[in-house]
């Protein structure tokens, strides 16, 4: 069976990251944790040419809702690759990178750079909401 | 039983990341951890003596065109003196450097609270180190070069 998310494993391996994979009937998912934050990699077996690299965050208790769209808009404008999104009637907020690629093995090269990128976008988004700067 | 080191074992692969353990003085109770984050590999050493001694370094290649010992010592000193706690320590004839970062807390909850800011912190400084290296021995060829030029001209 064609896998296409083993060039992820094997970027994981090279980082020195554990993992866990949660295959379904629709999707390849593997879950990782990276300085004790939660991240995902999915891909879906009917187009497997998408690949998203992801990490999902609670809000915190009493967070402005508009403020957080502000400085998610502010983030999707200047960042590059990453989308932020609230969610879930608006308590979480997502991080992901969304990629169209002929193999996942395209990824491998640069998955510490996606990975920064997705980390330095969950600081830049909460440092703005706690201290309501410019993120 | 060196619990000191399972504790900070399970603590570091509980955060994700694979750890490579190893006694360095069984008699002391010290051990060194291994593991990487964000391409870079960070040692460890615990005491089983004292569970709130802590140490982490990381080394940093120095380019092979960058290798001035002296020059490099100076720029070294002079990122320490930005980076509180910090040490920087010249190894292999002057071919890497070692930064380290030590601390002494109340217990080893204390520590796993504070150890992705530390390493955090380490990144940095060593980045800091390699760009000042790097900048000090770029501007000084720059200004060999000028200088060469100048005197070719003058003759």
């Amino acid at each position: 069976m064609n896998d296409p998310l083993k060039p992820i494993e094997v970027a994981l391996e090279e980082e020195g990251l554990f993992f866990t994979r949660d295959d379904d009937d629709d999707a390849f998912r593997v879950a990782f944790k990276s300085e004790g934050d939660r991240y995902f990699v999915v891909s879906y077996r009917d187009d497997q040419t998408f690949v998203m690299l992801g990490s999902g965050w609670a809000l915190p208790a009493g967070a402005d809702a508009a403020e957080a769209l502000e400085i998610a808009n502010r983030l999707n404008v200047r960042k590059k690759f990453v989308k932020t999104a609230l969610w879930q009637e608006e308590s979480d907020v997502l991080f992901t990178v969304e990629l169209c690629v002929g193999s996942s093995e395209e990824i491998r090269p640069h998955f510490g750079r996606l990975l920064n990128v997705l980390r330095d976008s969950a600081v830049e988004f909460f440092e703005a909401l706690r201290d309501g700067s410019e993120p | 039983m060196a619990n000191v080191r399972e504790r900070m074992v399970r603590f570091i692969e509980g955060e994700g990341h694979r750890v490579d353990a190893s006694p360095v003085d069984p008699g002391l109770g010290v051990s060194e951890l291994l593991f990487r984050t964000r391409g870079q590999v960070f040692s460890v050493t615990t005491n089983e003596n004292d569970a709130g001694l802590l140490s982490i370094s990381t080394a940093y290649e120095i380019p092979e065109w960058a290798r001035e010992r002296a020059q490099n010592t100076e720029a070294l000193e002079r990122v320490r003196a930005q980076h509180d706690g910090i040490a920087f320590t010249l190894a292999h004839d002057g071919g890497l450097f070692v930064a380290t970062l030590d601390e002494k807390a109340d217990s080893m909850q204390d520590i796993m609270h504070v150890f992705w800011s530390h390493v955090a912190r380490l990144r940095d400084a060593g980045q800091h180190a390699i760009e000042e290296i790097v900048d000090r021995t770029e501007s000084k060829v720059a200004a060999e070069k000028f200088i060469n030029s100048f005197m070719m001209r003058d003759r």
